[in-house]
């Protein structure tokens, strides 16, 4: 029963998301066959990127460049590692502790299904998803290997969907695991993200050249990179990833019979004391309501920051002259080694800080579907005052969360004496704000117009944006697909200095579509789930 | 000519094709308390959301003291407060900090006077949102609505989850609030409740209002109920003028009267009549006999119209 309806979710998310991975890692093969058509030309590449530490810190290590296989996995390998990983913790916290949560399954435990065989289904229905995801995946890959530009056999071309999906399996199982342990799906969300954060972490600082890489065998993510599809295969490292899944699943499980149904084994306050500095209006209560998802990704880019900075000097030296200078400048990063990385290391940060807006967007319909807005609008706020507050405070929020990235990096950068200066890293952080209020505006659009769409619309233009900034990064897209992404529109300071310019066009547009929004807004019903 | 609490003119909503709410004209005085009755889809709800600003009408208008309930939604909610029936609370908030932040949001708040509502529905403030049962987050509503002692309550099925004991509660503080001036629109299912506090009652269907008045205006319309206990044979009383469908059963005989009480006392005298039972129809009766036939029908039932 349970597994039925775990299964039935968990497969259409697959299905979505293994057409997603297998998208992309088809069209990362395919303009790297367009792009690089000669011997001689992919030789280089191979020569230029190989052995450079930069490129290994944030994309993974590269073997065998020369190659479409080896390209492609090291393209596409580490976004859809993280990507996968993402799916994974998301959708397992979503179909378990979310489900609990809602008491959806109040009614199917008080029949024969215990606890455990409950958290048993659910593990059968996510490993459904997982399988279509992988099936989808492979299927795609084989599809391309086939063409003979790219010429893949079918079998590398499976192992090379596995690997890619094993992130997705390994966190699902952490999923699982955090959903007994936390109260919420919120915070199994998040101890399942920190999970992540760490595992990235250890692995970045394994790749970046600091003799450490012994480390990339206590990082999950580690472990999926020497699998090393494509090149030569290392299929041993699949015990420790299949160890992982196993442990998390059978852990979740054991837990699941300790503790009550919708609680976690470790215990929430059900009671508290008043505190009430910020509950002084429905702006206040905002900023109440969302600052532990916001200073979680405060946490995120702090530390990203920080480990970026480290690694910039070290992983810059390798690029001033090289070949590889070239490809950097097509992702938009010149300037001295260090500033070349860390410009396409605030791409990143522009991502997360874009991140905070589109959450920022989300909570306030949140505010709407869940029918709390209600009992603000009821009261004398006016709907503008409700939005704009709420706005405001959005754009304050990522204001700061530029400065907080740009202010880290520098703490990275001047321990390593790098040589970048914290003008140019503050205005490189505050660079990621634009886009972010475009994504915001975005969102406020969506809101106004077709508010039960509003989440989806705001997440896939982030992840659009995101998307063809990669896969434009090899440059084979047009030049109006690059355009509608926000993050193209971004100089990757501090490689450039930011255009403030187009930076204005960006704030003006995103002010645009949040007064449209807002407009829409005021004269809609307000609509419910 | 004294401004209303709440009057509606052409009062419609459509949602596409399907009129929800259709020219709906409708009159609350100040310091009266009404009833709003309907079964499931009449666009009860529909025409609490128009009043409160919280959609946009089709057709017509509504107005809540004399101020437009769309152009000025700020002034006339500095009136109001609303109970929903379903309570969709801030999960990691406390009650008491649910209570300070709606008691700012809204204004004048009287604290003695929430203290005191507080206690009457023995409601535990401490604990947070999330961990309270379906029963005590309506009660935080209640309290947070009552505390601020607003011109005008708008209840929709207020006490749903309430056990009898705060349902007492409920009607007392409702009781307080009438008395006090302030004026009372009810939206419910619970007639015993309707009938113990409403002055005037209007009923919806399909989103027009079939009926509006007082409930003794509604049961005169009415027939009073009968049920006569027999000692002996029971006598034929289908020529009696206005009794209408009455049944037997054994020696118990249910019959309607209308238009007045004498002929059949006059048929029963010496009769040999054990109990006599007479009452008016319940409001439940009379929204059942507006909604969905006259009452139970049997077998034995004879109508002598």
């Amino acid at each position: 029963m349970i597994a039925e309806l775990t299964g039935r979710k968990a497969v259409r998310s697959g299905v979505i998301w293994g057409y997603l991975f297998g998208a992309s890692i088809a069209s990362s093969a395919f303009s790297y066959t367009s792009l690089y058509k000669t011997r001689a030309q992919r030789g280089a590449l191979a020569a230029a990127y190989g052995s450079n530490k930069a490129t290994a810190a944030l994309f993974g290590p590269a073997p065998r460049l020369q190659t479409v296989a080896g390209f492609t996995a090291f393209k596409i390998g580490m976004t859809l590692m993280v990507a996968g990983a993402v799916w994974g913790l998301l959708t397992s916290t979503r179909l378990l502790r979310g489900e609990e949560d809602e008491g959806r399954w109040d009614l199917l435990l008080s029949g024969p299904s215990s606890r455990r065989g409950a958290v048993v289904q659910a593990l059968v229905g996510l490993a459904a998803g997982a399988g279509t995801l992988w099936t989808l995946t492979a299927v795609i890959t084989v599809v391309t290997g086939s063409a003979s530009s790219v010429s893949i056999a079918a079998g590398p071309a499976v192992y090379f969907a596995l690997a890619m999906v094993a992130t997705a399996v390994m966190f699902l199982g952490v999923g699982a695991l955090t959903s007994q342990l936390a109260a919420t799906r919120g915070q199994a969300a998040a101890y399942a993200g920190v999970v992540l954060g760490v595992a990235y972490a250890i692995r970045m600082i394994a790749d970046a050249g600091t003799g450490l890489h012994g480390l990339v065998w206590l990082s999950p993510l580690g472990w999926v990179e020497e699998l090393q599809p494509f090149t030569t295969p290392r299929p041993l490292a699949l015990l420790p990833i299949a160890g992982l899944t196993v442990v998390t699943c059978l852990a979740a499980v054991s837990l699941a019979g300790r503790r009550d149904v919708g609680a976690g084994v470790l215990s929430d306050r059900t009671q508290a004391r008043p505190r009430l500095r910020l509950l002084y209006g429905p702006t206040g209560l905002a900023l109440r309501l969302t600052r532990s998802t916001v200073t979680g990704w405060w946490v995120a880019i702090a530390a990203s920051g920080l480990l970026y900075g480290l690694i910039a000097k070290s992983a810059g030296s390798t690029i001033a002259g090289s070949a590889v200078h070239g490809v950097f400048s097509r992702l938009g990063a010149n300037g001295t080694g260090s500033e070349a990385v860390l410009g396409v290391c605030f791409l990143v940060l522009a991502v997360l800080v874009a991140f905070v807006g589109a959450g920022q967007l989300t909570a306030a319909r949140g505010e709407e579907s869940t029918g709390r807005l209600d009992h603000l609008l009821v009261g004398p706020v006016s709907r503008t005052r409700w939005l704009g507050g709420r706005l405001l405070a959005a754009v304050a929020l990522l204001l700061v969360s530029g400065v907080v990235a740009g202010l880290f990096v520098w703490f990275g950068a001047a321990s390593q004496h790098s040589g970048v200066g914290l003008a140019a890293l503050l205005g490189a952080g505050l660079n990621t704000v634009p886009p972010a209020v475009v994504v915001l505006g975005v969102g406020v659009l969506a809101f106004g117009l077709v508010p039960r769409a509003a989440s989806a619309i705001v997440y896939s233009y982030l992840g659009w944006s995101l998307l063809v900034v990669i896969v434009g990064g090899i440059g084979a897209v047009d030049h109006w697909v690059l355009d509608t992404s926000v993050f193209h529109q971004m100089v990757s300071a501090p490689a450039r200095s930011p255009n403030w310019p187009a930076n204005g066009a960006m704030v003006l547009l995103g002010t645009f579509f949040i007064v449209v929004g807002g407009l829409a807004f005021r004269r809609r019903d307000i609509q419910g789930a | 000519m004294t401004t209303m609490a709440i009057r509606t003119e052409g009062l419609t909503k459509r949602f596409g094709v399907a009129v929800a709410l259709d020219h709906l004209d409708l009159e609350v005085s100040p310091g009266e308390v009404v009833g709003y009755l309907g079964p499931n889809g009449a666009g009860k709800t529909t025409t609490i959301r128009l009043l409160l600003g919280l959609a946009k009408a089709s057709e017509g208008r509504a107005q809540i003291f004399g101020m437009d309930c769309e152009r000025q939604p700020v002034e006339t909610h500095r009136r109001l407060t609303f109970v929903p029936g379903e309570a969709n609370l801030w999960p990691s908030l406390t009650g008491a900090e649910t209570l300070v932040l709606l008691g700012r949001v809204h204004g004048g708040v009287d604290g003695t006077y929430r203290d005191e509502l507080t206690d009457r529905f023995e409601f535990d403030p401490t604990k947070k949102v999330r961990a309270y049962s379906r029963g005590n987050r309506q009660k935080l509503l209640l309290i947070a609505a009552l505390m601020s002692r607003p011109d005008l309550l708008v209840l929709d099925e207020p006490t749903s989850g309430l056990d009898p004991i705060m349902e007492q509660a409920f009607r007392l503080s409702v009781h307080e609030a009438r008395d006090r001036g302030q004026t009372i629109f009810l939206s419910s299912h619970i007639m015993s409740e309707v009938e113990a506090l409403c002055d005037r009652i209007a009923l919806l269907r399909d989103g027009a209002l079939v009926e509006v008045g007082t409930l003794a205006d509604m049961r005169h319309l009415k027939a009073l109920i009968v049920e006569i206990t027999f000692d002996g044979p029971v006598p034929d009383l289908s020529g009696v003028p206005g009794v209408t469908a009455w049944e037997t059963v054994g020696q118990l005989v249910h019959c309607h009267v209308k238009g007045g009480i004498e002929p059949l006392l006059a048929v029963l005298a010496g009769s040999g009549v054990k109990n006599f039972l007479s009452r008016e129809p319940s409001l439940e009766e009379l929204f059942l006999a507006q909604y969905g036939g006259d009452g139970p029908v049997s077998p034995a039932q004879h109508d002598a119209g």
